[in-house]
């Protein structure tokens, strides 16, 4: 799981209104670079929640070797002309933040009830229990 | 001069090859030859239509001038080429008009129908194969599309859908480079997997959390993709049902949705929550909770494709598709019968004969209109038009064949051969296994176990 995922996933257990963003605990992570798709990270960005992605590398950061590179602490990604202006190396960090770094064994935590998801092999177990609908 | 254009087209295009060649791993049974050089033959493909041998080469004969310089050569040419005449067909796969009267047996055909024959065809195709879906080959002498058939790949379902369906269902939903593609019902991932190949970013979910992992690290989605050099999908394990459950609101995210529903208890159609009928739920101990796995019921169909569309409605950009495969058998009708969203509209339904009774149509959809939140219940309910009975119509399509065939005569006689057959070999194959373990030991007790003796 990548924090492109992350960024969209929440907890809904017994209906809860407060499950986003998931806490994450890591057990093991991979980092593994890939190139900047430029124009697919523009259409993505301003439907990105910014404060959550920042949250989650403060999370995951000191797992990472080589440690996750900085990102703004306040962006405002809705606007996808003012994105455009935004300089090669913020772009650079911010791909390598959403599409470069896997959790594979941990957990997804839920902010309101605590309640945890385990990563397995990279996939994120989301499905809940039968008395948590 | 059209020649010259055509002759430089084609240098050019082998240029191109020769370099492709030196790129990849594939072994070049034939060398790349100049264009003057390669053999050269035309299939003709009447579907619905008989043509003698003569009467091929009659319409082979039209395209002498094209005048290509190299030899005719029907067998492993180095380029094919087809010629496609197209007329009417019916739902079965047979002519409207066919240009022959069937025999009495229903299958030969006798004299010609003079009307039927004259008549125009509905079209005509030509030009170059470049891949063939099978075990064809194609100028190269190595066959592109057959690298990414099933039979090459690590792992693979019952449900796995066959690389050329998945190729066209990309197609038609326009994946491309860029793109974001998802498919919520992933299974072993063989449809995302040509989206990635189109270079879409690519996203799936499934509630079946064994599918999406695999038989092992080596022999799971993940491990396709490898196998083919592409970037890993995003995975979730989810229940499409709650997909806002899930999901926390978003913008429009997706430019496609391409996937191939779960029809019925074959394909094991499922969604959260408890299998109890009267709807007490035993609460998980705290201590348990962790290992347990969680129950799943029945998802019936009418409820698959309504979420499915309302999900695509949702999470698709203005002018994103959604394709999806549906199996229908001979009562289904594509006016009443398609299941509608008031944000959707059917671009193309295509159809695909596959047996007498049963054939496949692959949807597309384009969202037209943005999603407003507040009309979710109002979009669920009228996904069909002719209430639920029409989705009744294309799930446990499998039992319903089974059903239908139990009905026709000779049915018992077919069974009770089959469960014959079936006793047969499974002896064969004890008796054989004995043999050689009787080989391996020297000397016989008389009180061995000689189980092919018995029954």
């Amino acid at each position: 799981m990548r924090l492109l995922t992350h960024n969209f996933l929440k907890s809904n257990v017994k209906g809860t209104e407060n499950g986003y963003p998931l806490n994450i605990e890591v057990t093991t992570i991979n980092c593994e670079e890939s190139p900047l798709d430029k124009l697919f990270l523009l259409n993505l960005l301003p439907k990105v929640n910014y404060p959550a992605l920042r949250t989650a590398v403060q999370q995951i950061s000191q797992h990472c070797v080589p440690p996750l590179p900085e990102i703004p602490e306040q962006l405002d990604v809705s606007d996808k002309e003012s994105n455009q202006n935004l300089d090669h190396e913020t772009l650079k960090n911010l791909h390598r933040v959403l599409f470069d770094v896997y959790l594979i064994e941990g957990w997804l935590v839920c902010p309101d009830t605590g309640r945890k998801f385990p990563v397995k092999e990279g996939i994120p177990n989301m499905i809940l229990h039968e008395d948590e609908i | 001069e059209a020649e010259a254009e055509a002759e430089a087209q084609i240098d050019s295009e082998l240029d191109a090859q020769a370099k492709y060649n030196k790129d990849t791993e594939h072994n070049n049974h034939n060398p790349i030859k100049p264009y003057h050089e390669r053999s050269w033959k035309i299939t003709i493909h009447t579907l619905g239509s008989t043509y003698t041998r003569q009467e091929q080469n009659e319409m082979r004969s039209k395209f002498s001038f094209l005048q290509f310089p190299g030899p005719v050569q029907m067998k492993h040419p180095d380029d094919e080429y087809l010629f496609i005449r197209e007329v009417e067909l019916d739902a079965m796969g047979g002519a409207v008009y066919p240009r022959h009267c069937k025999g009495e047996d229903g299958k030969t055909k006798k004299e010609l129908i003079p009307e039927n024959d004259a008549r125009p065809p509905l079209a005509c195709y030509f030009g170059r194969v470049l891949g063939n879906g099978t075990l064809g080959r194609n100028w190269r002498g190595s066959n592109r599309l057959f690298r990414y058939s099933l039979k090459k790949r690590t792992y693979l379902g019952p449900t796995s859908m066959d690389s050329e369906l998945s190729l066209i269902m990309t197609n038609l939903a326009k994946v491309q480079k860029g793109s974001f593609a998802f498919d919520p019902f992933v299974g072993t991932g063989s449809i995302l997997l040509t989206a990635a190949l189109r270079g879409a970013q690519t996203f799936g979910t499934d509630i079946d959390l064994r599918v999406l992992r695999g038989r092992n690290p080596n022999e799971n989605i993940v491990s396709n993709f490898q196998q083919y050099g592409l970037p890993p999908p995003e995975l979730v394990r989810s229940d499409n049902s709650i997909y806002h459950r899930h999901f926390r609101k978003h913008l429009p995210l997706f430019d496609a949705i391409v996937t191939d529903p779960p029809y019925g208890i074959r394909a094991g159609a499922r969604k959260s929550g408890s299998r109890r009928g009267d709807g007490e739920v035993r609460p998980v101990l705290e201590e348990y909770r962790y290992d347990h796995v969680a129950q799943t019921r029945p998802y019936a169909v009418s409820d698959v494709m309504a979420d499915l569309l309302n999900v695509a409605a949702m999470t698709l950009v203005m002018g994103g598709r959604l394709t999806y495969v549906i199996p229908s058998m001979l009562d289904f009708n594509e006016e009443e019968d398609l299941p509608r969203h008031d944000c959707l509209k059917v671009v193309s339904v295509c159809y695909q004969p596959l047996q007498t009774e049963l054939g496949r149509r692959t949807v597309t959809m384009e969202k037209v209109k943005e999603y407003d939140d507040r009309k979710r219940d109002e979009y669920l309910e009228g996904t069909w038009v002719n209430g639920p009975q029409s989705a009744e119509k294309v799930a446990n399509i499998r039992e319903r064949l089974i059903e239908a065939a139990k009905k026709k005569p000779g049915y018992e006689e077919k069974a009770a051969w089959r469960k014959q057959k079936r006793k047969e070999t499974k002896e064969a194959k004890k008796r054989a296994k004995l043999e050689g373990a009787d080989q391996g030991v020297n000397s016989k007790s008389p009180n061995s176990n000689d189980d092919s003796e018995r029954g």
